[in-house]
């Protein structure tokens, strides 16, 4: 018996003190959380985060520098196999096996997984369908579009029916109707009971999909929980958006007292963060200082996640 | 036997897209054997030298050996370095329960297969130009199988530490060639000189042409069992060392 079989509680992951190390370059920084059964978790952050070693940590193709790691109730130290017998991992870049079809890809997989083959036909025919690639069942992979192949390579992450998947970017270069096909599978893959973890830098596909999640920046988590939590933790429930002319930009920097929370000054736009969006520019109005162009609008994901990491990109 | 699973891929690709290469490994070895073994044969009367036999038995042996060797070596660079870094199968591999161990096994394993592949039709067809003088060569396809997995091993350690294929081309120029050309493969090395003789002795190559002789056209001595420890220790070797370079390779 495996001994995830004797943990009681809820949490399919749970890290501590979690770091990666690549010689002297520190990847994952004493990094601590927990996923729950059932749930979708996100990790955020910028380039190099170190969200991909993390998840590499998770998914046992990664051996930790330090700290403590349970997946599953399980070590990926000492229980390599068992673990990603029962995981499903979608790498950040495809590694499908160009040299055979579509539905080889699955046959294949299957068979790296022990899954008795009557099973795995029936199997792969839901996934092929469920991936909505029918008709590209017998086709090579490699003149694939870039959308197929990853619905392709989700389908291959469920060949063993897994209990957790791992995501790593799974909507990245794909259009708007392939990444809303995307999302729609994985809501359906989560309401069937599995545990989902993504990593993503589509604030709107995390805030759609994570029930938690937490940023990272620089190899440390900076942030955590729900999407909700997090823009009332990080923001104000509105955001004034305004262009200016540069007149009008310094009269409001003169006059800012009250009108908002805080401003954020950009080359082109000027962010009011504020509990009433009307409100502030009704008081703006009042002030005397007119607006080229102002929007009202609910803060998001992203407002936290530039507050937090910044808007600069450090390379 | 997980790595089972990985000569099975190996097996489906490989027979899709080459149907032809059994009708290809019969016609090599006799084009090999009627144009260089018997022509050039036909030119070298001299059989005290090659131990009282014809040339053309002579060299035929030598080029079964050096094909599987040169194969071996082929089968560990391009291919799998192609599965680490370019199409990056291995990548896939790992997180599924195979271990980097089943996967340096399963590729081995079908490396085998390749040279199996190459190794019996040739074996078959020398013994139709009679080239063959005892039952024992039986035991020749074996030899040269384990000489080109030792390399392929060897190789295949070497290749999981590459960023680059760049050192291919310098391994093919400066080592796998002049293996084919000075270990005895077309002149007994008793023909070179005497510090050459001395590094032929160190050359994998030189065994297994050594122990295909004495199966195929000479008489079994005591040495053949040291012609095998060579090979298989430099097989065991390869494969303790590439499943440690791969381990690291694929999980880093
Ligand atoms: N195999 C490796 N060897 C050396 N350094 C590595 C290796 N893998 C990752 N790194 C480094 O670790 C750091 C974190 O990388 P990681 O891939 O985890 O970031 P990420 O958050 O996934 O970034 P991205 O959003 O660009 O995918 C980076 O500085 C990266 O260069
Ligand atoms: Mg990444």
């Amino acid at each position: 018996m495996t001994p995830s079989a004797s943990s009681g509680s809820d949490a399919l992951i749970v890290a501590s003190g979690l770091s990666k190390r690549f010689e002297s370059l520190i990847a994952v920084d004493g990094v601590e959380f927990e996923v729950r059964r059932g749930e979708v978790f996100g990790f955020l952050g910028p380039n190099g985060a170190g969200k991909t070693s993390t998840m590499r940590m998770i998914g046992c193709t990664s051996p930790r520098t330090s700290g403590e790691l349970r997946v599953m109730g399980m070590d990926p130290a000492t229980h390599a196999s068992e673990i990603k017998a029962r995981l499903g991992v979608v790498p950040q870049a495809d590694n499908l096996d160009i040299e055979l079809t579509v539905r080889e890809n699955l046959e294949m997989y299957a068979r790296y997984f022990d899954v008795p083959r009557d099973t795995a036909a029936e199997r792969i025919d839901e996934l092929i369908d469920f991936v909505q690639l029918r008709d590209k069942a017998t086709s090579k992979v490699d003149p694939l579009s870039g959308g197929m192949k990853r619905r392709l390579t989700i389908a291959r992450a469920l060949v063993n029916r897994p209990d957790l998947i791992l995501l790593d970017e799974p909507t990245t270069g794909l259009d708007p109707q392939a990444r809303h096909l995307v999302w729609e599978r994985l809501y359906r893959l989560k309401q069937s009971g599995v545990t989902l973890v993504i990593t993503t830098h589509y604030m709107d596909e995390a805030e759609q999909l994570c029930d938690r999640l937490v940023v990272m920046d620089k190899a440390k988590i900076v942030a955590e929980g729900s999407p909700r939590q997090l823009i009332e933790r990080y923001s104000t429930r509105e955001v004034l958006e305004l262009r200016l002319t540069d007149p009008a930009r310094k009269k409001l920097a003169a006059s800012l007292d009250g009108l908002a929370e805080r401003a954020e000054w950009l080359p082109d736009r000027v962010l009011l963060y504020t509990p009433s969006g009307d409100t502030a520019l009704a008081s703006i109005h009042e002030r005397g200082i007119e607006t080229d162009s102002a929007l009202v609008r609910r803060a998001t994901l992203e407002d936290v996640f530039l507050t937090i990491t910044g808007r600069s990109l450090i390379e | 036997m997980r790595a089972r699973k990985i000569v099975r891929r190996n097996w489906l690709v490989h027979w899709r897209s080459r149907r032809s290469s059994l009708l290809l490994s019969v016609l090599t070895p006799v084009m090999f054997l009627s144009a260089m073994g018997l022509g050039l044969g036909s030119l070298v009367q001299e059989r005290n030298a090659f131990g009282g036999v014809e040339y053309a038995a002579f060299f035929a042996t030598g080029i079964l050996a050096a094909s599987c060797m040169q194969t071996g070596f082929f089968s560990a660079t391009y291919p799998v370095m192609s599965k680490i870094t370019w199409q990056r199968n291995y990548e896939a591999l790992v997180a599924s329960p195979l271990s980097v161990r089943d996967i340096f096994l399963g590729e081995l394993s079908w490396m085998g297969i390749v040279l199996a592949q190459l190794a019996i039709p040739f074996l078959a067809v020398m013994t139709l130009f009679g080239f063959v003088h005892s039952f024992a060569a039986v035991l020749a396809i074996p030899v040269v199988i384990l000489l080109g997995l030792a390399c392929a091993a060897a190789t295949f350690a070497f290749t999981a530490t590459l960023q680059t294929d760049e050192p291919f081309t310098w391994m093919f120029r400066f080592i796998v060639t002049p293996l084919f050309l000075l270990s005895g493969t077309f002149f007994p090395i008793a023909e070179l000189p005497s510090w050459a003789q001395v590094l032929a002795h160190l050359t994998p190559l030189f065994h297994g042409v050594e122990l295909v002789r004495m199966l195929t056209l000479y008489d079994l001595e005591v040495t053949a069992l040291w012609h095998l420890t060579y090979l298989l220790v430099l097989l065991a070797a390869g494969i303790m060392l590439g499943i440690r370079n791969l381990e690291r390779r694929l999980l880093p």
